[in-house]
Order: structure tokens, then sequence, then C-alpha cells
């Protein structure tokens, strides 16, 4: 078991090193950490504009007129989420380069509006905000990582005005971006001219068809997101931070996802999907942290009797509200045990299977496109992430109680050992 | 006087041994500044540190941070895993003063 154990740790570690440590992946994740902030301001005025019952005491036009008012809260931060995300991208692949990373924030952007049509139905000098959100993220995710690449490539190869000496850095430094900006928005206009001669007409179209559609259609299935906390699941279970490293592959995908439904919701027609970013870190991994454990914690507490069980319990169950679970992963422990391998792979896969088809069928709401911080308690985190549905909550006590079913026998057996350790250590 | 670092994914359950770290350090009436921060924060702060420890679910970033802990000379420790599960701050305390002792010679 454990030469098995060391041969898997073996060919895990170098994938969470090279997933976790690959340039383009760590400014991805650092670019959806800067728009974090603004998406979760965003999310706040979803939740107040939708408040329950609201609809219900205001007449027709002071709640259109409330929520009209609101509506630019999430307008311009939440919905055009892409263009906060690609800023981030080009600022810190630039800076990981050891560039002037306000240049590839920038460089990042403009590529972006260049490569976007600026026509809506014939009226020219706009900026489709659809574009700036979900349909957009894909090609903005790989604007930004081309630009600044080729920004930091023609600074690197000094491609640069030299100014004499005696002339404010800050003075020369806007010349020395001048080349490598002309050349790499350049660049993209040509491609943008090369597409317009293509049936795709625009790149937007080319990249939204041919990569983003395809991308999410399999995202958003069952077989990839049973998959994907599966992984999470593995890597978790030898030690190795699941999320952080599955997330950097599937984020885009989610976030995408996941303002397709805000904006249909917005606009008060059907959600379009059920796997989004909400799904994952609500409904699976937001029940008490990966492996949702605060049902585990619960079931410690009912039936633990020996003093190892009950201390991890105590432990765990404070920051286990919270979602933060590294207490009960590596003090149960979780990590590299044989004994709740099982309960640990399977409650998730099962609770994301059982939450698919309760969302699908329409027993429960799903995710309303709203982005509830990761901390936010099981229960409460439901109710917010499906536009303060109550259902939601439900859904997340029905996950609990089977996650709780599934654990309690494992529980027992571990208890039982640790019980006849701590007997045995009272008699020597 | 000794700064510690601690790391993890987003510096959250490595805040929870902080403030058990800190009750030992008073225990023993040592002066100590104790803080955690996310992965990508810890290049930065390590300027101000004497010590680097990271979350055994980030050990994988060690490669990394060691070319880093090198420049800056000082220690980098994954912290046990156990003492970790336990939030036993009076290991990791003694495991980092240890650390910082070695790393004078």
């Amino acid at each position: 078991m454990n030469k098995f154990m060391e041969m898997l740790e073996n060919v895990l570690m170098p994938i969470a090193d090279k997933l976790n440590n690959n340039r383009y992946l760590t400014a991805l994740r650092n670019g959806f950490m800067v728009a974090l902030p603004l998406i979760i301001f965003g999310s706040i005025f979803v939740v107040i504009a939708n408040l329950p019952f609201l609809d219900q005491v205001l007449s027709e036009d002071a709640y259109a007129a409330y929520q009209s008012a609101l509506g630019p809260a999430s307008a311009a931060t939440l919905s055009i989420m892409g263009l906060f995300v690609m800023i981030g991208i080009g600022y810190k692949m630039v800076e990981g380069r050891g560039g002037e990373a306000i240049y590839g924030g920038v460089v990042a952007l403009a590529s972006f509006l260049i490569l976007t049509p600026q026509v809506v139905e014939g009226v020219g000098g706009v900026i489709p905000t659809g574009s700036l959100g979900a349909q957009g993220m894909f090609l903005g995710i790989f604007t930004a990582f081309i630009s600044a690449e080729l920004y930091q490539y023609f600074v690197s190869k000094d491609l640069t005005i030299k100014m004499p000496e005696g002339v404010p850095s800050a003075v020369s430094r806007s010349f020395s971006a001048l080349i490598p900006m002309t050349l790499t928005l350049s660049f993209f206009l040509v491609i943008r001219l090369l597409f317009s001669f293509t049936s795709f007409e625009t790149v937007q179209n080319f990249i939204y068809t041919i990569i983003q559609q395809p991308l999410t259609a399999l995202g958003s299935g069952l077989p990839a997101t049973l998959l994907a906390v599966l992984l999470i699941q593995i890597f978790w279970f030898f030690g190795l931070h699941g999320q952080i490293i599955v997330n950097s592959v599937f984020d885009p995908i989610w976030y995408s996802l996941n303002d397709q439904n805000l904006a249909a919701y917005q606009a008060g027609e059907e959600l379009p999907h059920v796997v989004t970013k909400q799904f994952i870190d609500t409904f699976i991994v937001g029940i008490g942290g990966s492996g949702m454990t605060l049902a585990v914690i619960i079931a410690i507490m009912v039936v633990a009797k020996s003093r190892q069980m009950r201390e991890m319990g105590k432990l765990g169950g404070p920051p286990g509200l919270f979602n933060v679970n590294e207490p009960v992963i590596f003090g149960l422990p979780i990590i590299m045990n044989p004994l709740v391998l099982i309960p640990w792979l399977l409650a998730p896969v099962v609770v994301a299977a059982v939450t698919y088809f309760a969302m699908s069928t329409g027993f429960a709401p799903k995710p309303a496109g709203v982005i509830v911080p990761w901390t936010t308690p099981p229960l409460l985190s439901g109710y917010l992430a499906t536009g303060n549905n109550i259902m939601g909550s439900v859904m997340q006590l029905i996950s609990m109680a089977i996650v709780f079913v599934i654990w309690l026998p494992f529980i027992k057996l571990l208890d039982k050992q640790y019980y006849g350790e701590e007997l045995k250590a009272q008699k020597d | 006087m000794v700064n510690i670092l601690l790391a993890c994914s987003s510096g959250m359950s490595t805040s929870l041994l902080v403030s058990k770290m800190e009750a030992e350090a008073e225990e023993r009436g040592m002066e100590a500044t104790i803080w955690a921060v996310a992965q990508d924060k810890a290049a930065v702060d390590m300027k101000k540190a004497d010590i680097l420890l990271i979350g055994p679910q980030m050990r994988f970033m060690k490669k990394k941070l060691q070319v880093v802990a090198d420049e800056e000379g000082i220690p980098l420790d994954v912290i046990n895993p156990v003492d970790y599960g336990r939030v036993n701050g009076k290991a990791v305390f003694e495991t980092a003063l240890e650390l910082i002792e070695k790393n004078k010679k």
C-alpha cells in the first residue's frame, strides 16, 4: 500500500507543480484575483436588487425603478468581469517577466478592444458590453497572454527609443513603451483585418465558436464536472491543495458559464446552466471546505467516543463553518489514510451528481450567477448563490445529510480504533 | 525578535496557526511577529521575514519559493502535516526557532 501511495504521489507532485507554477496559469489565477473584489461588489448589489418579497411590497413601477437604480453596480463590474480579468492577466504577465506591469495591463486591454467589434446593430462607436463579459472571456484571456508576451518580447529586444541622459526617467519610460506598444497593437490590428475576410468575420466570433463554446459545453456537462470534483479529492488525499490546482484549468469555463446565468437571471429568463463557478464553490466545496467536511465534523460530534476524535471535532468545527478545513484534512487525518479513502472520494461525487439532477429537474434552483465569497458559511451561501432562494439552502442541507450518511460507518470504524488505542494506553 | 512568515493558498488556514504560535511566543516572553499570507504574496513578504513556513498542501510551491529564500538567505520549510492538522502552534514555533538558529550558524 505504501509503495503504491509513494508512486502516486510521485506522479501527482509534478502535475501540481506544473499547473501551479506555470506562468500562464499563474497569471490567469492572479487575473481572476484582481477581478474578484469587483465581482463580489457586483454580486452584493444583485442580491440587494433581488431581495425577496420586495416585488410584492412595492408597486410594479417602484420595483422597476429600484432595480434600475441599483443596476449599474453589477453592470459595471460583474457583467463585464472579462475586462478586469484581462487587465489583471496582462499586468501579472509583464510583472512576471520583470517588466513595467501597468503597460502589460493596458496593452492587453487595447489589444482586446482592437479585436472587439465596435458596432451594434448598425450603430457605430459603441462597445457591446456582452463581449466584455462571458462572451469575450476566452478571447480576453488569450489576447492578454499574447499581447503581454509580445509587448515584453519587443521590450527585451531593446526596440526602444533611447533618451539622452538628463531626461527625467518618467519621460524616457513613456517613450520606451512606445515602439513595443505600437508593434503589439499593430499585430492585433492585422489579425482583426485578416479575420474580417473569413466567414467568422470577427476574432471574437472565431474564438467563441471554435474554442469557447465547445469547451464550455464540455465543462457544463456532468462527466467533466464529476471528473473535476474527483481530481480535487485525489489531490487533497495526497495533501495537495486540490482546488487551486483544478481551478486554474476550470475557472475560465466556470466563470463564463456563471456570467451566462447571471445575464439570464437579470433578464428574468430561464437559467441556462447548472454547472457554474458557484455550483462548485457553493454546492460542493462550500459545504465545509473540500470534501464537504462540515458534515464529517457533525458525524464525529454525534458518534465519536475517542478523545482524539472529539478534540478534532472541536478544533475543526469553527473554521469549518467558514469552509476552512485543513485541520480536519491533516488532523483526522484524511491525507494518506486508506481507512477514509472511500467516503472521501465518494461523497462529493455523489453530492455533485445528486445536486446536478436536483437542479436540472427544477427541484432545486440553479445558481443565479451571483458570486458568493468562498468563506461564506453553508446554508447562507446556498441562499445567496441561487438569487435569494431558500431552496438553495435546502439543497445544501440535503447534501450534508448525504455526506453524513456516507461517512458515518467510517467515522465509527476510525473512532473504534482510536478509542481502543486510548483505552490500551490508559491501562498501560 | 523573530519574524515568522507562514504561507498557504490564501493565507486562511495558516492564519489559524498564527494565533496559536503567538500565544506560544507570549508564554515564552519572546517578541515575535508572526503573519500568514497567500502564496502569491510570499515572495515579497519574505524580505521582512527570518523564516518562511509553508502549509503542507502547498508543498509543490517549495521549489519555486526556495529560490527566493536562498536569495534572501532565510530558511524555508514545509510545516509538518500532523502539527498542521492539530494546529500545534507550540511545535511549529519550536521548529521555526530551531531552523532560524541553525541558519545563523
